[in-house]
């Protein structure tokens, strides 16, 4: 569970909400406007719960980088520069707004150097302006990589500042340490109240990274006390954490008085129920007993149905449901070091012979996912389905055994599937090996426990296809095929990183430095569908599944929406509660 | 008696350092690099690396190990680093002794950790451990009494069901129907005492004390049953009996305090197991002692903790040995000497 | 005018899921004040179940107990569970053999002793507690005011059994079932238990029923004496008479393995051979005849097939035995005695 939480969970695409994608769940009479619920209401007032099962890892603004917890903070205590603005039209909601500052920000260089101006009168909870300096020390601490751990990294490899050689990290170590701070204070200054960045590369897609991450986020030095900070929340929104947060119970948002609502928009932050609780600990299945029974009416949720359950969403309770996608695609890769994968006719093969739908309906039918034909999903800006995967997703073993035929592989070709181990893993793992096995395979189904992520990503591994899970860091394909497929940063001696089949290709990485130099974000988008043609063309990998979202709210609740812009999670900038 | 639980107490600390000394070795002797998952997505092996730093998992074993036994000892800071606690005293987490360690992944000393946990876990295993023990004898002591006819059938039956039943089908029978759908009780959570009284506390307290005593009493019929069947047939019984006792004060008198000593180790040592954390029923609860407490650090590959558990479920099981054999010796006076 | 203790065809059955057991089968015997009964025959043969059924100690739902034992007229066997109760420890009581186990080791002597007079005396636990040290040091305990406070554990073997002695008799009982009192004890001790039992019996003036498989505790004790084979008894009569003459080979098989009982110091100690018969599925005939040397004297196949009545003896009255032997006095002395004790056949 947890092994994969960081990968798959850790991303805030958005999520299409195209009405063929989307529907109300179960419902019959659903609502035409799908993802959204009746009533609406914009009345303030009222007290939301929102249930979470395990506890939030870090709410620290630069160490948080779970999508639920980003959207839910975003919407309620850390504003960023600039924000996604809560809306079910995917262009609109993967077109950042000004939040923190005054407009979405000037490039120069290139897309090298990116600037922008903090607002007048935005103030930190306890009514002190949040200033550039706020913002320069925000983005110093994850440099403090002994410290501040866990959060996005990006910044460390795209500001300006040299590496140091002996130890394979940049020369500045953040502002506990301080050392370096020269390379620092050149790559980030502060023109009164204009900040400005200084990047080693072309960053086109930097508005798109910040709404996204709050790793850019502002942070007030003489409330910093590293770790020890991690649960502190200091806020900058409409609410503020009412005393502490207890990691294994959650905490309350409330108002916060030094907010000023003039400063914000309601296209972004509508700020409706007068508090916010979090309640951690309750089961998937307690929290849908309740939900089912509605034994809380002002509660909404960031867990899925429990397929268990799905008999149980029917009726009035259908009404109180929505089934939308979620930012995160599963995919298979073959091991391109393994003798059989080698062979481009042997992968090509296994593609044609996967049957997605069985692999779906082993996850729980079409209310836990539904096909993928890009290892990209469809929510991230310039989707294009891999021509690779289109069409039919049940499987073609005749179509892959003549494949196999016409290159004169000699079959049974044997192959080893690994995948981490768990009675649902277990199910599709078995469905994928029927058709595989139909088609001239001889597959052996590799479970793994704990080890699993180990075992893949050593370069000497006997695995010939491997499975895994991702989602976009921002709505942008450089965060999907680049850091998993590009050799360059994965593969050494002793790991192959997140390339867990050792793609190395020229053509893939040229692709992924075009993309990285576009000076803008068409440029860009157009290198990077380039780019997964070549990872289709190549079989790199093969995807399997856009997971569901499949989520219950209380009666009470009003304006429940899940946006792109919250990651596919209730966006708390929208929702109300009938006080 | 007091030479001897002075001795039981060395032993005891000697199997403790043993203890911590594999639990130390076993975790990186495991494959996983606890690093690689505390650090996210996209981490160069020069971050993995810092972030075992963070995590305090950058020094050999042996001195992660020594370094833990002075923390128990004389208290420790934290982070290890003093470079980063010279620059940054800000970030200085202070141990007092006797520390457990300090867990970066729940930002927390472990002692706070364990000092959070353990009046929930102590709460539940007092719950359950009054409802097992006293149910569990009185329906042994009935089905023994009525030995063969359909009231002994019956309790020995159903305590069978119980015993097969897994513990979290129970649990989320009690929340799921009592709780939330018949609405008999509130949904339990926990209040500790000083917050909302001994009756909130108890009322938080019932069911899942009543799912863990219910998988427990199922044993404690069948071995008080059995136990006070055993001793009905001692000739002390007969001479009691033949004494002219009312069959009530042979019962109560001479059977049960011969039958219910063996319980007292079998309680005894299913208490210290419990302290330790009743997983499945405080996680079906949402209850944060100890067992939950555990599985999240298992999960998270978090060893502070899981060191800081071990041990102290390791002391309990200890003290609790020590305790039941000195209960012994009160309870038959025939171990009293030596 | 009935006896003070009068036992007919008393039966004590088990039924068990095999058959049911027959552990006694028909005893019958009387016993007056102050006279003492030996109740002899090897373990198993159903001595202390039948002192058990005259406690009324059986459970009703593990034995079925049919008969008469008429206590000063009245039928053990028809009163109430709890009438039975007032009477068992007062006016019958019982002393068991290995006081060990037979006294709780978790109470002490005198908790334990003082229990049996509170349960039939309203006096306070400290009244009973004085009696207890009382009936300590009647029966010799050195020192009982401090060792009443012990643990049965704390005692050597012979001071426990004093103690139960003193457990037993502590209401004054009128009859007192004394069940192997010394067999756990080295023989001096021996010695002294018996002759305590003796004078405490002339002083309560109480009748004495003492089981034991040793017929030398017999001759010391008993004025009469019931041998049991198998659940039945197979001769009884006057301790003398039995010793002197007596007429069953079983009989002679229990003399055997204590010859010394004869006077003769030079006697061997012979033990009988085999073992006693499964009281689920006896032999047929005669119980005794699968381990009897002597079953081919008899004409026919009369002791394998017919199980002989319990008859008068040969010499004396009120002798009773039950064997086919027509002349068991004959065999006696001429086959039985030279072999066990062969100075006392030169004496006579």
């Amino acid at each position: 569970m947890f092994k994969y939480r960081k990968r798959v969970f850790a991303a805030t695409a958005a999520v299409a909400l195209a009405a063929g994608l989307a529907a109300c769940g179960g419902s019959s009479d659903g609502s035409s406007n799908p993802g959204n619920s009746e009533p609406t209401s914009d009345a303030k007032g009222g007290d939301l719960l929102y249930y979470l099962y395990t506890p939030i890892e870090h709410l620290d603004p630069q160490r948080v980088y779970v999508g639920r917890d980003i959207t839910n903070l975003s919407r309620t205590v850390y504003r960023t520069l600039v924000s996604f603005p809560i809306s079910n039209d995917p262009d609109t909601a993967n077109t950042p707004v000004a939040d923190l500052a005054t407009d979405t920000g000037t490039s120069t260089e290139g897309g090298k150097v990116w600037s922008f101006t903090v607002k007048d009168g935005v103030k930190w909870e306890d009514g002190q302006p949040v200033t550039c300096e706020d913002f320069k020390y925000g983005a110093s601490r994850a440099f403090a990589t002994d410290v501040i751990t866990g959060g996005p990294n990006y910044i460390l490899s795209y500001l300006d500042i040299p590496t140091d050689k002996s130890t394979g990290l940049p020369a500045y170590t953040g502002p506990y340490t301080n050392k370096g701070s020269q390379y620092f204070d050149k790559a980030v200054t502060c023109d009164g109240n204009t900040i400005t960045y200084h990047f080693n590369k072309p960053w086109p897609d930097f508005p798109l990274a910040i709404a996204g991450l709050h790793m850019m986020d502002p942070y007030r030095k003489d409330k910093d006390q590293g770790d020890k900070s991690n649960y502190q929340i200091f806020s900058n929104g409409p609410y503020k954490l009412d005393g502490t947060w207890n990691k294994n119970k959650g905490g309350t948002l409330v108002r916060n008085d030094n907010y000023d609502a003039s400063t914000d928009s309601p296209e972004l932050r509508k700020a409706l129920p007068d508090s916010i609780e979090f309640q951690i600990g309750l089961t998937p299945e307690n929290q849908y007993d309740r939900l089912v029974a509605d034994t809380d009416p002002n509660a909404i949720t960031g867990t899925s149905v429990p397929p268990a359950y799905y008999s149980q969403i029917e009726g009035p309770v259908a009404d109180r449901s929505v089934l939308v996608d979620s930012p995160y695609v599963y995919y298979l890769v073959p091991n391109f070091r393994s003798a059989v994968m080698k062979d481009p006719a042997v992968r090509k093969a296994l593609a044609v012979a996967t049957n997605s739908d069985a692999y779906n309906v082993a996850l729980g039918g079409d209310k836990a996912g539904a096909p993928a034909e890009s290892i990209v999903s469809p929510a991230v800006v310039g989707y294009k389905a891999n021509d690779a995967f289109s069409g039919s997703n049940s499987g073609d073993p005749d179509a892959a055994k003549q494949i196999l035929e016409d290159a004169g592989v000699s079959m049974p070709v044997p192959v080893k599937f690994t995948y981490p181990t768990s009675d649902t893993a277990d199910k599709w793992a078995a469905a994928l090996k029927e058709t595989w096995d139909k088609a001239g395979f001889d597959v052996t189904l590799d479970g793994l426990g704990d080890t699993y992520y180990t075992v893949i990503q050593k370069p000497d591994k006997d695995s010939d296809v491997m499975w895994g899970g991702w989602g976009a860091d921002w709505p942008s394909a450089i965060t999907v095929t680049a850091p998993l497929f590009d050799s360059r940063p994965n593969l050494t001696a002793a790991s192959d990183g997140q390339d867990y089949g050792a793609y190395d290709s020229d053509e893939f990485n040229k692709l992924v430095d075009e993309a990285q130099n576009a000076s803008d974000l068409d440029a860009q988008t157009a290198a990077l569908q380039q780019a997964d043609e070549q990872l289709g063309q190549d079989y790199a990998y093969i995807p399997l599944s856009i997971t569901k979202f499949y989520m219950v709210y209380g009666s009470k609740v009003t304006n429940y929406t899940t946006t792109p812009s919250s990651n596919g999670y209730p966006d708390l900038g929208a929702i109300g509660v009938e006080s | 008696m007091f030479a001897y639980v002075i001795r039981r107490l060395f032993i005891g600390a000697i199997l403790l350092l043993v203890m911590s000394l594999v639990t130390f070795v076993l975790f990186f002797a495991s494959p996983v690099d606890p690093g690689r998952y505390a650090c996210g997505k996209n981490c160069s092996p020069a971050q993995i690396k810092q972030t075992n730093k963070a995590l305090g998992y950058d020094k050999p074993v042996i001195e992660q190990w020594t370094d833990f036994l002075r923390g128990v000892v004389v208290g420790r800071e934290y982070p290890d680093d003093p470079e980063l606690r010279a620059a940054a005293p800000q970030l200085v987490t202070e141990c007092p002794a006797p520390c457990l360690g300090y867990s970066v992944v729940n930002t927390s000393t472990v002692n706070a950790e364990i000092k959070e946990a353990f009046p929930i876990s102590l709460s539940l295993a007092l719950a359950a451990l009054l409802m097992w023990v006293s149910g569990g004898v009185l329906f042994g002591v009935i089905a023994a009494v009525r030995k063969g006819t359909i009231i002994d059938r019956g309790i020995v039956a159903l305590s069978l069901v119980f015993y097969a039943f897994p513990a979290f089908f129970i649990g989320i029978f009690l929340l799921k129907f009592v709780a939330i759908k018949w609405e008999l009780v509130p949904p339990p959570t926990y209040t500790p005492i000083a917050e909302g009284g001994i009756g909130l506390w108890l009322q938080g307290l019932l069911l899942p004390g009543l799912t863990l005593a219910l998988l427990y009493m199922a044993g404690y019929v069948r071995m008080t049953r059995a136990f006070v069947l055993e001793s009905m047939t001692e000739d002390y019984i007969r001479t009691a009996r033949a004494k002219g006792l009312k069959s009530r004060r042979v019962l109560v008198k001479h059977s049960m305090r011969a039958a219910l000593t063996p319980l007292v180790t079998l309680v005894g040592l299913d208490f210290a197991g419990l302290m330790g954390g009743a997983i499945i029923t405080e996680t079906v609860f949402n209850y944060n002692g100890l067992g939950k407490l555990a599985v999240e650090a298992n999960q998270t590959y978090d060893l502070p903790t899981i060191i800081g558990l071990v041990l102290l479920l390791g002391t309990f099981v200890i003290i609790a040995n020590i305790i039941v054999d000195v209960l012994y010796a009160v309870i038959d006076p025939r171990v009293r000497v030596g | 005018m009935s006896s003070f203790l009068s036992v007919r065809d008393l039966k004590v059955h088990f039924p068990t899921v095999d058959g049911i057991v027959k552990a006694t089968d028909g005893l019958s015997f009387d016993l007056e004040r102050g006279e003492t009964l030996g109740i002899v025959g090897e373990s198993g043969s159903g001595k202390s179940v039948s002192s058990s059924a005259i406690l009324g100690l059986h459970r009703k739902t593990s034995a079925v107990v049919s008969g008469e034992i008429l206590l000063e007229g009245t039928d053990l066997l028809k009163i109430s569970d709890e009438d039975m109760r007032r009477r068992r420890g007062k006016e019958v009581a019982m002393i068991f053999q290995d006081p060990l186990s037979a006294m709780h080791p978790y109470y002490t002597v005198g908790n334990q002793i003082g229990e049996a007079y509170r349960v039939h005396h309203d006096v306070s636990k400290k009244a009973a507690r004085a009696r207890a040290v009382e009936m300590l040091d009647r029966v010799g305990i050195p020192q009982p005011d401090r060792r009443v406070d012990d643990y049965p554990h704390q005692f050597s073997g012979g001071m426990r059994q004093r103690a139960m002695i003193a457990m037993g008799l502590i209401n004054n009982p009128s009859l007192l079932i004394a069940d192997e009192p010394t067999t756990a004890l080295d023989v001096t001790v021996q010695a002294q238990i018996l002759d305590l039992l003796q004078d405490l019996q002339r002083e309560f003036e109480s009748a004495v029923i003492i089981i034991t498989h040793d017929l030398g505790v017999v001759a010391e004790m008993a004025d009469d004496v019931l041998v049991m084979y198998a659940g039945r008894c197979v001769e009884y009569g006057t301790t003398k008479e039995i010793l002197t003459h007596p007429e069953m080979p079983y009989t002679w098989g229990l003399l055997s393995s204590v010859p010394d009982v004869l006077g003769d110091t030079s006697a061997q100690l012979v033990p009988i051979p085999g073992n006693p018969p499964s009281l689920l599925s006896p032999p047929p005939g005669c119980m005794f005849h699968p381990r009897c040397a002597h079953r081919d004297k008899v004409p026919g196949d009369l002791c394998r097939t017919v199980l002989p009545d319990l008859v008068p003896g040969t010499r004396t009255e009120g002798h009773l035995k039950r064997c086919h032997l027509t002349d068991p006095d004959a065999v006696y002395e001429r086959e039985v005695l030279p072999e066990i004790a062969p100075d006392l056949v030169e004496e006579r």
